[in-house]
């Protein structure tokens, strides 16, 4: 199996980064112009990424955990502070739209159903509705929340004691599917398939599991999980969390990113990586792929993994992608 | 006489003192017999790969050898083969030999010395092969006899579940336990897998478990069949406390360091932001909009009105168990094991990071890397302080900065304050009803349906603080 080390000139590091840990980097739904990344330094920035210029920054009282866009104009954040605020990138004037009553771990936004959702260590999902805007319901989940993803109008999500949630946005009476993590290790991400038919999930443990939401068990018998983010030093196999995962919206090929600092792309259908980029100076954070599919946004942030110590800088790496590196061969 | 030379030394197993004429033959055996998972049978290649592979597939601690003789359990040692044996244990094993030769010969001469030719084809090791018949005169120290060790006490003669393993046994299984300890010495010829195997199945059978409501305090729904990681999560809360007391000594940061560039970056942004603007017009959708693509994804997928409960396959019972063997295996058409309806986790609270072939780099908790970070004094700040805030009287006031762990405490509890509250012209908020998780601040009742009954009723209870998983 040939994986392609890709480095060049088809890369670059955006200017104004933040001054501690990046939590999250989203790309603005209609435009790969503009960058959300929410840190640790309890700001969240917006960048014009084709301008490499930070254009906006706003605060919270405490590190931000995720953040993401509602429309191209507004921005939704959340973290330690406990408060799920809205920005509004036109008039940079802020809304504290609600609260969880622990700190918000996610943020994402369900076009299907027009609703915000976040994901918190309350052990409890809210809805927001974004045009008030206002709560619109909180969902008790078994653990705290650690991760989300939105597929269609369904919403899964990862907990602490590796459970998985899948939710109905259309219909929160009940919980429409209640899994438990293929992985062994604690759960650290999970995107859905822009095909809205599965999802990835990522562990501590450099591993990623493909999943699908179908629970027939024709379809159930398709899913599998592999092994990455690990490296072999000394004889000792590191082994890395993969903390990061990003969908090409095109080819629903993904991304993951793991305190390795490498970038991998897999392939999920033909179960290949098609290309591994060059090392990133520490973990990888966060990725993002533009909705076009040419850009990848590569947090490489330290997360302490090993403890409070010295790193390298927080950085964010824009990529131009090629269809030789993103699209199934 | 041949039997003198110096030959190479025999195979033979260190584990039980088994002789084998061929190593190959020696690999399977110590395959079969000591590094074989007791759950899922996977034939492992060393004592700590056993060790490893159980923690790690079925989050069970291995505390020896099975199958060994006392004094040969250590599963930290790296035998494989003839490889790793320990050189003490080398020497002996020559030094034992050459007297039984010696002993051997002795009687021998005084027996009829015809067969000596044989001896010398078999040199002298292979006739330790059937050290039970021969009379030696004391075994050795560390020397039991090989084999079936007719003699041995069952706790010994199953090093692989040592008593104290077994602690983790399901209590309300009085049949099983029992067996393992008093296993006959008889039956150790019988793959010691199968009975633990069953030991390993029976969590899931359990009374109460598969049923469990959702909303159950997660600590509790731990499996019962593993309760040696109930003392676990107590421990692993230990840590907490003392990072967090340790950290005051740490740099506080400003946490707002940059903010005064925020004006200058505003207009720019304004004029940039118009030809945006009209972008969003356009994306904005309307409310629980049934766009196209809602429909897709509903036809590739299940009807929403099955409930998850009849779309698992009946299958594994025990998704843990059943799917170790799977992902251990490396790659991918591994683990086609559906899951079970809400089968309660259990996850460590401490991770085993380090194991003789591996290092996970990850903090030893199993709490998120977030989830450590935010403890972190420099970041306690203007964090509103859970537990104090949870609780009326609030206890810990007084350490500044630190959030207490409140891990396993229930987060949703009324007549708690957000600082900022209805500063920002959302007054809502800021008001004390708002508190219980399902209440809509602006009093539009429930909205757009979503006040589904399972989540109201099905809070976590609450919880002492004391319940820490």
């Amino acid at each position: 199996r040939k994986t392609r080390t890709m480095t060049g000139s088809n890369e670059y590091k955006l200017n104004n980064s933040p001054e501690d840990s990046i939590s999250a980097v989203k790309f603005s739904p209609s435009t790969g112009q503009f960058l959300l990344v929410s840190s640790w330094d309890s700001t969240v920035r917006l960048y014009d990424v084709a301008g490499n210029s930070m254009r906006m920054k706003y605060s919270h009282l405490a590190p931000v955990l995720d953040c993401a866009f509602y429309d191209p104009t507004h921005a939704w954040s959340g973290g330690l502070d406990t408060q799920l605020k809205t920005h509004d990138l036109n008039t940079d004037q802020d809304t504290i739209v609600g609260t969880h009553d622990a700190a918000i771990r996610c943020v994402e936004y369900c076009p299907e159903v027009n609703v915000m959702v976040t994901g918190s260590w309350d052990r409890s999902v809210k809805l927001w509705d974004p045009r008030t805007p206002c709560n619109a319901g909180t969902f008790t989940q078994p653990e705290k929340v650690y991760t989300l993803s939105v597929a269609g109008d369904r919403l899964i999500v990862g907990t602490a004691g590796r459970r998985v949630l899948v939710w109905d946005l259309r219909n929160m009476g009940y919980v429409q599917q209640r899994r438990e993590s293929s992985l062994k290790y604690q759960t650290r991400a999970i995107r859905a398939f822009p095909n809205k038919q599965g999802y990835v999930l990522s562990s501590i443990e450099g591993r990623v599991a493909v999943e699908y939401l179908d629970p027939s068990q024709e379809v159930q018998k398709k899913k599998y999980a592999f092994k990455c983010h690990r490296l072999k030093e000394n004889g000792i196999e590191q082994v890395y969390p993969v903390n990061a995962i990003s969908f090409h919206s095109v080819h629903n090929t993904f991304a993951t990113g793991g305190s390795d600092g490498f970038v991998n792309i897999w392939d999920p259908f033909n179960k290949k990586r098609l290309c591994q980029f060059h090392r990133y100076p520490t973990s990888i954070a966060s990725l993002a792929f533009s909705n076009d599919g040419s850009t990848l946004a590569i947090a490489s942030s330290y997360m302490q993994e090993q403890g409070d110590i010295n790193h390298p800088e927080d950085a964010v790496f824009i990529r131009q992608v090629t269809d030789a590196e993103t699209k199934p061969k | 006489m041949g039997r003198k030379k110096k030959k190479q030394m025999k195979p033979w197993c260190w584990y039980c003192n088994r002789d084998f004429d061929d190593e190959k033959i020696l690999i399977q055996h110590q395959k079969a017999k000591h590094f074989k998972c007791h759950i899922c049978h996977k034939k492992l290649y060393t004592g700590p790969g056993l060790a490893i592979h159980c923690m790690q597939v079925h989050k069970e601690t291995i505390d020896g050898v099975p199958n060994a003789i006392p004094g040969r359990v250590d599963i930290e040692l790296e035998i494989y083969g003839m490889e790793g044996i320990p050189e003490k244990d080398m020497q002996e094993r020559r030094r034992t030999l050459e007297q039984k030769q010696e002993s051997q010969k002795k009687k021998q001469n005084q027996d009829d010395s015809d067969e000596d030719d044989d001896d010398d084809d078999a040199p002298g090791p292979s006739s330790f092969q059937q050290p039970p018949q021969m009379t030696t005169p004391q075994p050795q120290a560390g020397y039991a006899p090989p084999m079936s060790q007719p003699g041995m006490p069952p706790g010994a003669g199953a090093p692989g579940m040592p008593p104290g393993g077994y602690s983790g046994m399901p209590p309300m299984m009085p049949g099983v336990p029992p067996m393992m300890h008093g296993m006959p010495p008889g039956m150790h010829g019988m793959p010691p897998g199968m009975m633990h195997g069953m030991g390993g199945m029976m969590p899931p059978m359990m009374p109460g478990m598969p049923g469990m409501p959702p909303g159950m305090p997660p600590h509790m729904g731990h499996r019962p069949g593993l309760p040696h990681m109930a003392p676990a999560p107590a421990a692993a809360g230990m840590p907490r406390p003392a990072a967090a007391t340790a950290a005051p000594a740490a740099v506080t940061k400003p946490l707002f360091p940059s903010a005064v560039q925020m004006g200058s970056h505003a207009p720019s942004t304004a004029s940039s932001s118009v030809s945006v603007d009209s972008q969003s017009a356009a994306a904005s959708k309307p409310l629980f909009s049934n766009s196209p693509q809602a429909q897709q994804s509903a036809s590739g997928a299940v009807p929403h009105s099955v409930p998850s409960t009849s779309s698992d396959p009946p299958k594994a019972t025990f998704p843990a168990y059943t799917q170790s063997s799977a992902p251990s295996s490396s790659n991918p058409p591994s683990s086609t094991v559906a899951k079970p309806p809400a089968t309660v986790t259990s996850k460590p609270a401490t991770l085993t990071t380090t194991s003789a072939t591996s290092k996970l780099i990850h903090p030893d908790e199993d709490i998120s890397l977030e989830e450590r970070r935010a403890q972190l004094p420099r970041y306690q700040r203007n964090v509103p302080r859970q537990g104090q805030v949870h609780m009326s009287a609030p206890p810990v006031a007084a350490v500044g900065g630190m959030m207490p762990p409140q891990q396993g405490m229930p987060p949703q509890q009324p007549g708690m304050r957000h600082p900022m509250h209805g500063q920002y012209g959302a007054p809502p908020q800021g008001m004390p009803g708002y508190m219980q998780g399902g209440m809509p601040p602006y009093g539009q009742g429930p909205p757009m349906g979503y006040q589904g009954g399972p989540p109201m009723g099905m809070r976590p209870p609450v919880m002492s603080p004391a319940g820490r998983y």
